[in-house]
């Protein structure tokens, strides 16, 4: 019997997911997710309490970093992709975070797969991409699957996330990694 | 035809005793010690040091990288000179909990299980030295069987290989590496 193949939700969400450069107009847009404590539970950072704080952030960090990216659905922000290059020059670190009304839609599956289409190209010697997520974030860590990354291992007590040391799961996806469609 | 041994061991060379290590700070009194290892590309390939190539730049490198070292320690064998280095170096960004360990050893001595010991007494001795040190870290080049050896002998635990980690050399491809952990609780 044929099975005709139904669009996934993460299609629907590639058509319209892009990135683009953060201006200083998207503060709101930021403090949605910036400030929910929920959003940034496995963040070494946040939640953002104060605007003026974001602000800070958002002009001095955001604006001049490298590659900085604002989610966008539709014509909406709803989150944040950045990579970041290390000390080694073959390798910079990926971040995504979503505001959680965009949860379970795919988008954090379509934000890395942008990022790394455009990335290797954009950052000049960087071969490896690489991102750390916490053992117990299930829903990162089958984003980034689905994104076509590798999960290469387990970093025990790698780092302090709000006060406790945590395991984190290294995944990575290399220059010459095929993009996912 | 020759008669059966009454001692099976009689018959094996004599093993040499294990190489007594131990470890110190190292100065500039140990230059040309230090340039024995550090101008030798086979001792320093797969640092992210340069090589020494001269005794100023070993001067230098002594100056600059190591006296003001957050944990720095020569290793000498049997109480006599300096023939290798290894130290630990806390991550910037984590607060002192993460730190990698290094260390290289003059060619001539390799083979004698002097690294292997060396890792043991920094693994002993640098949680307690270094407070907060949660996280030893060792990351090898995957063609650096030897380096994985011992860290393996050391008890380390291989976490995983990471693709295209380490910067090619000269331009080069990026290498994949072996990561390495030692954790303060996995002291027994």
């Amino acid at each position: 019997m044929d099975h005709d193949v139904l669009p996934m939700p993460e299609s629907t969400s590639m058509d319209t997911v892009t990135l683009r450069p953060f201006v200083l107009a998207d503060l709101d847009a930021m403090m949605a997710w910036a400030s929910d404590p929920v959003v940034t539970a496995f963040m070494t950072w946040g939640p953002y309490t104060s605007r003026d704080a974001l602000l800070a952030f958002l002009r001095d960090t955001v604006l001049p970093h490298p590659w900085f990216r604002a989610v966008c659905l539709g014509g909406a922000v709803v989150g944040a992709v950045s990579v970041t290059p290390t000390d080694d020059r073959c390798r910079a670190e990926l971040c995504v975070v979503l505001a959680r009304a965009h949860w379970g839609k795919g988008v954090a599956t379509a934000a890395p797969k942008r990022a790394v289409a455009a990335v290797f190209g954009d950052l000049d010697g960087v071969e490896r991409v690489e991102a750390l997520v916490d053992v117990d974030n299930a829903a990162s860590q089958r984003a980034l699957e689905k994104a076509g990354f590798t999960r290469e291992a387990v970093l025990r007590s790698y780092c302090v996330v709000k006060g406790r040391l945590r395991d984190m799961v290294m995944y990575s996806f290399i220059s010459t990694d095929p993009l996912v469609k | 035809m020759e008669p059966a041994a009454a001692d099976g061991d009689a018959r094996r060379a004599e093993e040499p005793a294990p190489p007594l290590v131990s470890l110190r700070p190292l100065g500039l009194d140990d230059t040309d010690d230090f340039m024995a290892w550090a101008s030798d590309d086979r001792v320093m390939r797969y640092l992210k040091r340069p090589l020494c190539a001269n005794r100023e730049q070993a001067v230098a490198q002594i100056r600059d990288t190591v006296l003001g070292h957050p944990w720095f320690r020569a290793v000498c064998v049997d109480g006599g000179h300096p023939v290798g280095q290894v130290s630990v170096w806390p991550y910037a960004d984590d607060g002192g909990r993460r730190a990698n360990i290094g260390y290289a050893l003059a060619h001539d001595h390799w083979g004698r299980g002097i690294v292997a010991a060396a890792i043991k007494m920094v693994v002993g001795r640098v949680f307690d030295e270094l407070p907060g040190l949660e996280r030893l870290e060792a990351v090898t080049d995957v063609e650096n069987v030897r380096s994985q050896r011992v860290l393996e002998k050391a008890g380390f635990h291989n976490e995983g290989i990471l693709r295209s980690y380490i910067a090619g050399r000269a331009g080069g491809k990026a290498k994949d590496a072996v990561i390495y952990s030692f954790l303060s609780s996995d002291r027994a």
